[in-house]
């Protein structure tokens, strides 16, 4: 079985028929050896598609990953509706928008034809080198910053954006009214171009920002509606917490109807699954082994002893909590995969 | 004044501060002006305690980030107007501090809320904003003669400029001589003792305590370094 039939067989609610979990990143997959070993470092990496491409399958190819991610940073879809992104040249390092280019949604020039603005047909033309050296075998991921966390962080003042929760939310709703087709846009254009999964990030709605009702209220139509709109199986993934004692996020993304979740290590696998269990039994969690605490920091002793807690826990895809950590040993990734293989094997791995 | 009148204005700091209401803290403020409330005590007992109890409540998950964002804004309403009043020799800084999102990061949300606590606990702080380039931290310590340098991050890519701070603090000779501490979302205790900086703050209120310790720290260092050269 290829890691291909394995993510999809389990996005479709078909885990019964997966002979192993996979061992993958639903968000990037990328880290400085990768860069080294492939000659793709940022920044070129953001702005040529070959470079991209070989960078995103850079993990499968040297450590065995069970799928490809493209992009790598935050800023994309904010640059392409006009925000300045500092790349810092000659360095690695993630880009961030220079300035904060929005009050209120007329002040976002939305361009006629977003696909061909930014970087998003470099990310297009890396979607279609993957997909035609790997399509079918090793599943290509394109995310998509959601449009609540990439509007309130790159493209409105952040403080600004989160006091309107309680001062003005008809600004964010507003925002999130009009913008929420473009994104959905984008993603249809990476699905076309390639991508075989879409994983929506919406990492600054977690509950170390904001309550349950404002997701409820401000976050979850959006996303349920981007869900709708979009022509792939789709995963959502809040990094943060998602559950903290008796407050929960999960059956809230679950309710946005995408075919999974993904969580980070600040969320308890057990809990989230006992709650995803209670709405809808088997509906898949992916994690939640920590990228730097874990994956980075080792030793493959550690890392082992993580994935098969993941696994113990009911993780259905044993993921990383957030984007690999750059200074990340592609010894220690190895690791990750070779436990997942070990711990993970079919019926359930458990 | 009476004992009453001093409580009264308090509470209605405290709880202009917990509601996140300005105007409120604006009226407060100012009642505490007009009944010759102390300003530093209005600040202390008043705006700072309601600080306190919005930070407890983000604790517990009653308050989120708005609202801890709001607080910060009335407790800022009611110092612009108190601090111009408080007579100079009760004024004195309890200690400097340079304050900044480190390199790369432009989150600066709990630093904002940091420094508003900080302010309200007495200390001069140097907001260097965010994004602030690594030589911008060193530099400002030297020529502001500042005890402490506060930095954060919320993103995990940006940990690495924390670690430049610290490597160049220690280039320059000035390792132990400013002390260092570090906060944010993606930075943990295990980091701080990687790194090598002097202490970590896993919230605002921690950050402020921890500060305290670091600054009294340095204090009775000098101190007792003063009482040897008398003895000598």
């Amino acid at each position: 079985m290829n890691a291909f039939d394995r993510l999809t067989a389990i996005l479709k609610g078909n885990r019964r028929d997966i002979d192993r979990l996979p061992a993958m990143s639903s968000v990037g997959t990328y880290t400085l050896d990768s860069m080294e070993a492939l000659d793709a470092h940022w920044p070129d990496a953001h702005r040529n598609p070959e470079k991209m491409a070989r960078l995103a399958a850079g993990l499968s190819m040297l450590a065995g990953l069970d799928n490809i991610t493209v992009p790598f940073d935050l800023t994309l879809e904010a640059e392409a509706f006009g925000a300045p992104v500092d790349f810092f040249e000659g360095q690695v390092k993630w880009p961030t928008v220079k300035e904060f280019i929005a009050d209120d949604a007329s002040d976002l020039r939305i361009p006629g034809d977003l696909l061909s603005a930014g970087r998003i047909p470099t990310v297009l033309k890396a979607l279609g080198i993957l997909r035609e050296e790997y399509g079918g075998e090793i599943p290509v991921i394109a995310y998509v910053n959601a449009p609540f966390t990439s509007i309130g962080s790159y493209l409105v003042e952040p403080s600004e954006f989160l006091k309107w929760i309680k001062r003005a939310p008809e600004k964010i709703t507003q925002l999130c009214n009009e913008m929420y087709p473009r994104y959905a846009e984008v993603a249809n254009a990476f699905v076309e171009a390639g991508a075989d999964i879409i994983t929506f990030r919406e990492e600054g709605a977690s509950l170390d920002s904001i309550s349950p009702r404002h997701f409820d209220d401000l976050i979850k139509p959006y996303l349920k509606k981007m869900v709708a709109l979009t022509r792939a199986p789709r995963i959502i993934h809040i990094c943060g917490q998602c559950v903290s004692g008796d407050l929960e996020l999960i059956t809230g993304m679950m309710e946005c109807g995408a075919e999974a979740i993904t969580i980070g290590e600040t969320t308890s696998m057990r809990a989230a699954k006992e709650i995803a269990d209670r709405v809808k039994s088997g509906y898949p969690i992916g994690g939640n082994v920590s990228a730097y605490n874990v994956i980075h920091n080792g030793p493959v002793e550690r890392i082992r002893d993580h994935v098969r807690v993941a696994i113990e826990e009911g993780a259905d895809m044993v993921a990383l909590g957030c984007d690999f950590w750059l200074e990340t040993p592609t010894a220690h990734v190895k690791a990750f995969v070779e436990a997942v293989k070990e711990f993970g094997k079919s019926p359930y791995g458990r | 004044m009476s004992e009453s009148t001093r409580e009264r204005v308090f509470k209605k700091l405290t709880h202009a501060v917990d509601l996140g209401d300005e105007e409120l803290a604006a009226e407060g403020a100012n009642e505490a002006l007009a009944e010759e409330v102390p300003p530093y005590d209005a600040i202390i007992h008043g705006l700072a305690e309601g600080m306190k109890l919005v930070g407890d409540k983000y604790e517990r998950k009653e308050y989120f980030l708005p609202d801890m964002l709001l607080s910060a804004d009335a407790m800022y309403a009611g110092l612009n107007i108190l601090t111009p009043h408080i007579p100079k020799d009760a004024s004195r800084s309890k200690g400097k501090i340079i304050l900044g999102v480190v390199e790369g990061d432009v989150h600066d949300i709990g630093k904002n809320i940091v420094k508003v606590m900080l302010t309200a606990s007495g200390y001069e702080v140097i907001d260097l904003g965010r994004d602030v380039p690594t030589p911008e931290f060193i530099e400002k310590a030297k020529s502001e003669g500042a005890q402490v340098i506060a930095m954060s991050t919320l993103m995990t890519p940006t940990l690495m400029s924390m670690q430049d701070v610290e490597q160049s603090l220690d280039k320059e000779g000035m390792k132990g001589k400013v002390r260092t501490i570090i906060g944010g979302g993606s930075v943990s205790e295990e980091w701080r003792e990687r790194i090598g900086s002097d202490a970590y703050g896993k919230d605002a209120t921690e950050a402020v305590s921890k500060i305290k310790t670091l600054i009294d720290t340095i204090i009775a260092t000098a101190e007792s370094m003063k009482e040897e050269d008398g003895s000598s």
